[in-house]
């Protein structure tokens, strides 16, 4: 049993110390125009989608339907997101071209942005606004998502949450209206 | 040593918090992308389509009520149009108005309609 433990703690310091030495070789391709291998891939989604899930399950999600948190929250999302995230009418950007992980297309449905939704269920579009909500406000690690909590205050981001919910459904010139600002 | 270096990152850190939450004010936003609502475009629509109690509908005709240059047409046209029935209203305010579809690209249908 003891020569377990012993062989155990050695396979383990053996392990760390090769693990510590790849890290320090600078063989792992960084680059943003490279793609993670497939374990990396899954390693780091679950680790975002998990980590999302439980940071944010707790958030009560405010009345979203008042109409002035369209102009809102779509002024900012013009601002500060469409670079990214994209406007209705466009297909990609220098920035979606260029990010890695790329930016989700939030033009899109909810289905077409990959969410596992049922639309009749309530408590998905809650879940979503939630993590919606979330991650405006404090981003994601190494991935281009910005924490915008420390420069905005929980009502504007609960109305670019709101926008959000719309923008799908936007044609070019309704995009134009609602997120000019005057 | 510790300690005051994390003094002077903590105090450069807030620093940059109070100056990045000043920089950010809509008031910000506003100077430095003051482009107007194409609020003519949406007098051309055709307003018997239209929801008025579809929130993106609300939302549009508050932003060019709050518009004074190009709103009066447009609300005007509203009200007539749809208290009154008279749709074919809305097409004669467009008059002398070539312009009006520089910025939509003719995307001047609504996606909603009743």
């Amino acid at each position: 049993m003891i020569t377990f433990i012993k062989n155990s703690i050695i396979l383990l310091l053996v392990l760390i110390l090769l693990g510590l030495g790849f890290i320090y070789s600078g063989l792992y391709p960084i680059g943003a125009d490279k793609q993670h291998n497939p374990l990396t891939f899954w390693a780091l989604e679950t680790l975002r989608i998990k980590s999302i899930a439980r940071a944010s399950k707790d958030i009560k999600v405010p009345p979203l339907t008042d109409p002035k948190l369209l102009l809102s929250g779509g002024a900012d999302y013009n601002d500060m997101c469409s670079g990214c995230h994209l406007k209705p009418g466009q297909k990609e950007s220098d920035m979606t071209i260029g990010l890695y992980p790329k930016p989700i297309n939030l033009t899109l449905s909810l289905q077409e942005q990959g969410h596992a939704f049922d639309q009749k269920n309530a408590d998905d579009l809650d879940k979503i606004a939630r993590q919606q909500f979330w991650i405006i406000k404090h981003g994601i690690m190494a991935s281009g998502m910005a924490a915008f909590g420390p420069t905005h205050d929980d009502d504007r981001i609960w109305a670019m949450v709101a926008f959000l919910q719309k923008l799908p459904e936007l044609n070019e010139l309704q995009y134009q209206i609602l997120t000019a600002r005057q | 040593m510790f300690k005051k270096l994390s003094i002077t990152l903590t105090g450069a850190m807030l620093m940059f918090t109070v100056s990045a939450v000043n920089a950010h004010s809509p008031e910000m936003h506003k100077k430095e992308n003051a482009e107007r609502p194409n609020c003519q475009a949406m007098a051309n629509m055709d307003h018997s389509k239209m929801d008025m109690n579809d929130p993106i509908m609300m939302a549009m005709m508050q932003q060019c009520m709050g518009n004074g240059t190009n709103n009066d047409g447009h609300n005007n046209g509203h009200n007539n149009g749809h208290n009154n029935g008279h749709n074919g209203e809305h097409k004669d305010m467009n008059n002398g108005h070539g312009d009006m579809h520089k910025n939509s690209d003719g995307h001047n249908n609504m996606k909603h309609t009743q």
